[in-house]
C-alpha cells in the first residue's frame, strides 16, 4: 500500500502531468493553464498583476541601474552601483514567470499558495545597494 | 470588471516603464557602440507594442469574463517575462563591458 497526500491524488485525477526534476523547468515551468479548474477569474488577474509588478520592479531597478551610470559619470565608484542595480534587475526578472506559474497552478489545483523569499531578498538587496550609495556619495 | 480594468493598467504601466528603460538603455548602450543602442530602441517598439495589444485586450475581454471564460494569457506572460530577463541581462552585460573599456 503506498499513500499519497491528498492534493497530489487530486493533481493525478485531473491530468496533471508528473512532476519531472528539469533544470529548465526549475526556472520556466510548464504551461500552468492544462492542469486543475479555472478559479475564480479574479484570482488569476490578481495573479497577473502580481507578475506584472515584479516585471516592473526589474524595469525600475534596471532604470535606476543605467541612470546611475548616466547620470553619475563622473562620480567614482558608479560603475558598481550600476552594475548591482542590474544585476539585482536580472535575478528579479528571472523569477517573475516562475512565481506567476506556480502560483497559477496552486490556484488551479486548489493547492496552497507557494510563499517566497523573494520580497525579503529584494528588500535587503536594494538596502545593501543603498547603503552602498550614500557611502559613494560621502567618499566623493 | 474593476479587477480587469486595474489589471489593464498594470499592463500599460508595465509597457510604459519598458519603453523608459530602452530608451535609457539606447542612451547608455550607445556610448559603447553606436550600433548597441539597437538594443534599448527594440525594448521602445516592444512596449509600444504591448501598450497597443494592452487596449485591444481590454476591449475584447469583457464579454469572456461574463461568460466565465478563464482571463489567463500564458503566452503573454512567457514572452513579457522572457524579453525582461532579455533586456535586464543585455542591460548588465552592457554595462560590465562599458565598465572595463
Amino acid at each position: 500500500m503506498t499513500s499519497t497526500p491528498d492534493h497530489e491524488q487530486n493533481a493525478y485525477r485531473q491530468g496533471a502531468p508528473t512532476p519531472t526534476p528539469r533544470p529548465l523547468e526549475r526556472w520556466f515551468p510548464r504551461d500552468p493553464t492544462t492542469v486543475g479548474d479555472d478559479p475564480d477569474y479574479r484570482f488569476t488577474l490578481a495573479n497577473e498583476r502580481t507578475f506584472l509588478a515584479w516585471v516592473r520592479t526589474a524595469l525600475a531597478l534596471s532604470a535606476g541601474g543605467l541612470l546611475a551610470l548616466t547620470v553619475l559619470d563622473d562620480v567614482r565608484g558608479e560603475e558598481f552601483l550600476g552594475i548591482a542595480l542590474l544585476a539585482i534587475s536580472f535575478l528579479t526578472a528571472a523569477t517573475a514567470y516562475r512565481r506567476w506559474a506556480l502560483n497559477e497552478r496552486a490556484m488551479r489545483l486548489n493547492t496552497p499558495l507557494p510563499s517566497s523569499r523573494l520580497p525579503l531578498l529584494m528588500a535587503i538587496g536594494v538596502a545593501v545597494v543603498s547603503l552602498v550609495a550614500a557611502l559613494i556619495a560621502a567618499l566623493n | 470588471m474593476l479587477q480587469h480594468e486595474r489589471t489593464a493598467l498594470a499592463w500599460e504601466r508595465t509597457a510604459i516603464a519598458s519603453m523608459v528603460s530602452g530608451t535609457l538603455l539606447a542612451r547608455r548602450a550607445a556610448d559603447l557602440h553606436v550600433s548597441l543602442a539597437a538594443l534599448g530602441l527594440l525594448q521602445v517598439v516592444l512596449g509600444a507594442a504591448l501598450l497597443i495589444w494592452t487596449g485591444l485586450r481590454y476591449e475584447q475581454l469583457h464579454a469572456p469574463l461574463r461568460r466565465g471564460e478563464s482571463p489567463a494569457h500564458p503566452d503573454a506572460v512567457r514572452i513579457i517575462g522572457l524579453t525582461t530577463v532579455g533586456f535586464c541581462g543585455a542591460a548588465t552585460v552592457i554595462a560590465i563591458a562599458s565598465a572595463m573599456t
